[in-house]
């Protein structure tokens, strides 16, 4: 897969044809006329990517602080990233985040499967019920975290006297007690990305060849069977790609959390990118956040790729 | 451009146009240029000036009185209020910018040594000695409060600014339940002493228990439609709740640093302060996890607690009967002791107007500064339900005898102490909140929390030990 020129990326020509060695000028031509059609996107990426993620690479082997006279950005090695072995509110939020991810996005997944089969059998209000599933998120986070804010408030949300009257946790102020905090930050995140998961659910069906199903049909095999033995490994391919997306996605959360919770109570809530604007924005730590900064980067990039190398066409 | 050039012409005819009527209504021109009625200099007349100020009272208050000082000086004032923590992020963010966007910013006073240290704002020594330019006749700096200045704007050698909010912290409490006989001659049958406002912390947490009902039962003769309770504290993470603690922390003999200018945050005296406030969480409403000062003023707006160690600057927000169910139900008195007989202590919350280093309106900014301490606009402060910081009207009779907390707001202010002014305040403080919300919460016990922010406030002072100016 590696030499398949279709999969570097950053080369502005590589997604042209081109066989090493035999370069004619017209063609040479082409790739210079490439070069200069993506100029402009080319340097607006470069100031916006590019230019932060460098200067972030330099940040972090310094010490900067925009609060603490003395520290105006001397040299000081690997010292940010020492501290993070140190660091034991880095590695409570480290937890905290894949406690987020794998209850959160396995939810997800699970509830999109189930929903995703159920869309992709309805006929007639088939379009309603899409659009319907596209609300949560096309909500911004933030408005997301207001309206649950405002729904499990202690005192007078709608949703904590619902908890309350079914006699379920939660039932005086969800967001008071670390545990169901967390898990009401899980929900949360479920009702924005669920439906997500849903429609690439059912698009992935819609897609499916019919005939694999007939042939199970004729041969006798139950639902359970059909779903086990073929939908799900034929729907594999659309969920990782769908899963990995989600995962990328809620590392990086921030919003809902801030709003919400704050990362309390205590640092139950904390997740790495909340801990990561404290260090940074309360604490004033520019040079420290940038290296948490990159190390997510790094995660996030890892996943990314991962999810590209799915995308790409198999190597026959 | 010439847009750009039919504004100049024009701001210069208007100026003219001022310049002349102020000539013909007869005041007297100074060395400066023009003055206004009250002996204000119209020198600046046509700058705009751009102020940043927390969202309180006084805040509101002064945005009310802006349109007076531009027809005394002729400066617009363009005001921005803020919450606490993004005032600080747009204040930090501007200093190191430099491109000097506020010209005046009101700064927690816990800010000052990282300000003044990276000289993000400038010294007004010179200033008060020689004021720029020719400054009304109502403004006195000899009648600003001195214990509440020199904290709020001395650092080292330097003055850097004129209090704008002379917040401080204070006992509120419900003196309707305290006066009520049944209630008294019950507490008095249960704790063997007379229900008053407490003095010591036993007494704060005996009556907090005294006051915790559910819902439908009575209290002060009335049957409850919500419960009531004893207390209400802060415990979300966030500076409040460090802020609320320090209290605890004093007046159990504990500090942030101890007397050789080393890290004491888990010294035997810090952890039974907080064991202390630990225990009041029992008698506190749900939600104390998630509770800062703003959620402290609704309840007890809303009548839901019976005490609170809160901020005096929220003492109008009780008696304003347009929010408040409780307008002349509050008393108001000094913060508990450990010990009958112990100094009582307050906690200093005091803001400053400080000139923006880089600002090009320095000057015009003085002045701002200077009018909004004179003494008809510090009146208007006060009566509005904000905090003014001048002598004469803390201790005016007229208001004293008006607000049932205005002298209670002068006490508490000659108890005021301060909390660490140091560069790496900003550190300290979000390690505390964190773990004083982990101990609250109940997810770390007292002492341990208090362990992790001894090392992690050791690691961040680290080269900056001992700390001997505060």
């Amino acid at each position: 897969m590696g030499t398949d020129p279709r999969t570097e990326l950053g080369s502005a020509s590589a997604a042209l044809p081109r066989t090493p060695g035999q370069a004619t000028p017209r063609k040479k031509r082409r790739d210079w006329a490439g070069l200069v059609y993506q100029a402009p996107s080319l340097i607006v990426l470069g100031c916006v990517v590019l230019f932060p993620l460098v200067y972030s690479v330099d940040l972090s082997f310094r010490s900067y602080s925009l609060v603490i006279p003395g520290r105006t950005g001397q040299y000081i090695g690997l010292e940010n990233y020492q501290r993070m072995f140190r660091d034991a509110d880095f590695g409570q939020a480290l937890l905290t985040t894949l406690v987020f991810i794998v209850f959160a996005v396995s939810l997800e997944t699970v509830l999109g499967v189930a929903a995703g089969m159920l869309l992709d059998r309805l006929r007639r209000m088939k379009r309603l019920v899409t659009s319907i599933l596209l609300l949560p998120m096309i909500i911004a986070p933030l408005v997301v975290g207001l309206v649950f804010n405002f729904a499990l408030n202690a005192q007078f949300g709608y949703l904590t006297w619902v908890l309350h009257a079914l006699g379920l946790p939660g039932g005086d102020g969800a967001l008071n007690y670390g545990p169901t905090a967390l898990l009401a930050l899980i929900l949360v995140d479920v009702w924005e990305w669920a439906p997500f998961m849903t429609l690439m659910v059912a698009a992935g069906l819609s897609a499916l060849p019919k005939e694999p199903f007939e042939a199970a049909s004729v041969d006798g095999a139950g639902p359970w069977q059909t779903f086990r033995m073929l939908t799900l490994p034929m729907l594999r391919p659309v969920l990782a790609v769908a899963i990995l997306f989600r995962a990328t996605e809620a590392i990086r959360e921030f919003d809902k959390v801030y709003v919400l919770t704050g990362g309390g109570p205590g640092s139950w809530t904390t997740v790495n990118d909340l801990y990561q604007y404290r260090v940074s924005f309360a604490e004033w730590d520019m040079s420290y956040g940038a290296a948490l900064g990159l190390v997510t980067f790094a995660a996030v990039l890892f996943l990314a790729i991962s999810a590209f190398r799915m995308l790409a066409p198999k190597e026959l | 451009m010439a847009r750009k050039s039919v504004l100049a012409l024009s701001a210069f005819a208007a100026a003219l146009a001022l310049a002349v009527t102020g000539c013909s209504s007869g005041t007297t021109p100074s060395a400066e240029g023009e003055v206004g009625p009250n002996g204000w200099s119209r020198k600046y007349a046509g700058t705009q000036l751009n102020v940043i100020a927390e969202a309180t009272a006084n805040s509101g208050i002064l945005e009310s009185l802006l349109p007076d000082f531009e027809a005394e000086t002729g400066i617009h004032v363009s005001l921005e209020q803020a919450p606490y923590d993004s005032l600080v992020q747009k204040a930090v963010l501007d200093f190191t910018t430099k491109k000097g966007n506020y010209d005046v910013l009101s700064i927690p006073y816990e800010y000052l040594g990282s300000f003044a240290e990276n000289k993000y704002i400038a010294p007004i020594d010179d200033y008060l000695k020689t004021p720029p330019v020719q400054l009304g006749a109502d403004f006195s700096s000899d009648d600003i409060l001195p214990n509440l200045w020199e904290p709020s704007s001395k650092w080292k050698d330097n003055l850097y600014g004129m209090p704008s909010n002379a917040a401080m912290m204070m006992m509120m409490y419900r003196k309707d339940l305290f006066e009520n006989p049944a209630e008294a001659k019950g507490f008095k049958a249960k704790y063997g002493y007379d229900l008053a406002p407490a003095t010591t912390w036993d007494q704060y947490r005996d009556i907090a228990e005294w006051f915790t009902r559910d819902a439908g039962k009575e209290a002060g003769g009335t049957a409850l439609a919500q419960p009531l309770y004893g207390v209400t504290l802060a415990g979300k993470r966030h500076v409040s709740t460090v802020l609320e603690w320090m209290n605890y922390s004093w007046t159990f003999g504990g500090d942030i640093f101890d007397s050789s200018g080393n890290v004491a945050i888990n010294s035997p005296e810090n952890v039974a302060s907080l064991e202390y406030e630990k225990g009041l969480t029992a008698y506190a409403p749900p939600g104390f996890t998630s509770a800062t000062w703003d959620e402290i003023t609704a309840q007890l707006q809303q009548g839901t607690a019976a005490q609170s160690i809160t901020w005096g600057d929220t003492a109008g927000a009780m008696e304003d009967t347009t929010a408040s169910k409780v307008v002349g139900k509050m008393g108001y008195a000094s913060i508990p002791v450990k010990n009958e007989g112990d100094a009582p202590e307050s906690h200093l919350g005091s803001w400053t107007y400080t000139i923006n280093s880089s600002s090009k309106n320095a000057e015009a900014g003085y002045e701002f500064m200077a009018w909004a301490m004179s003494k008809p606009v510090q009146m208007k402060l006060a009566e509005g339900g904000g905090l003014p910081a001048l002598t004469s009207v803390l201790t005016d009779a007229d208001l004293t005898t008006k607000l049932p907390y205005w002298k209670q707001i002068y006490t508490s202010l000659t108890q005021a102490k301060s909390r660490p002014r140091i560069p790496q305040w900003s550190g300290i403080s979000d390690s505390l909140a964190l773990d004083l919300s982990r101990a609250l919460s109940g997810q770390a016990s007292p002492q341990e929390a208090l362990d992790a922010s001894q090392q992690k406030v050791t690691e961040l002072m680290n080269g900056a030990l001992p700390v001997t100016y505060q």
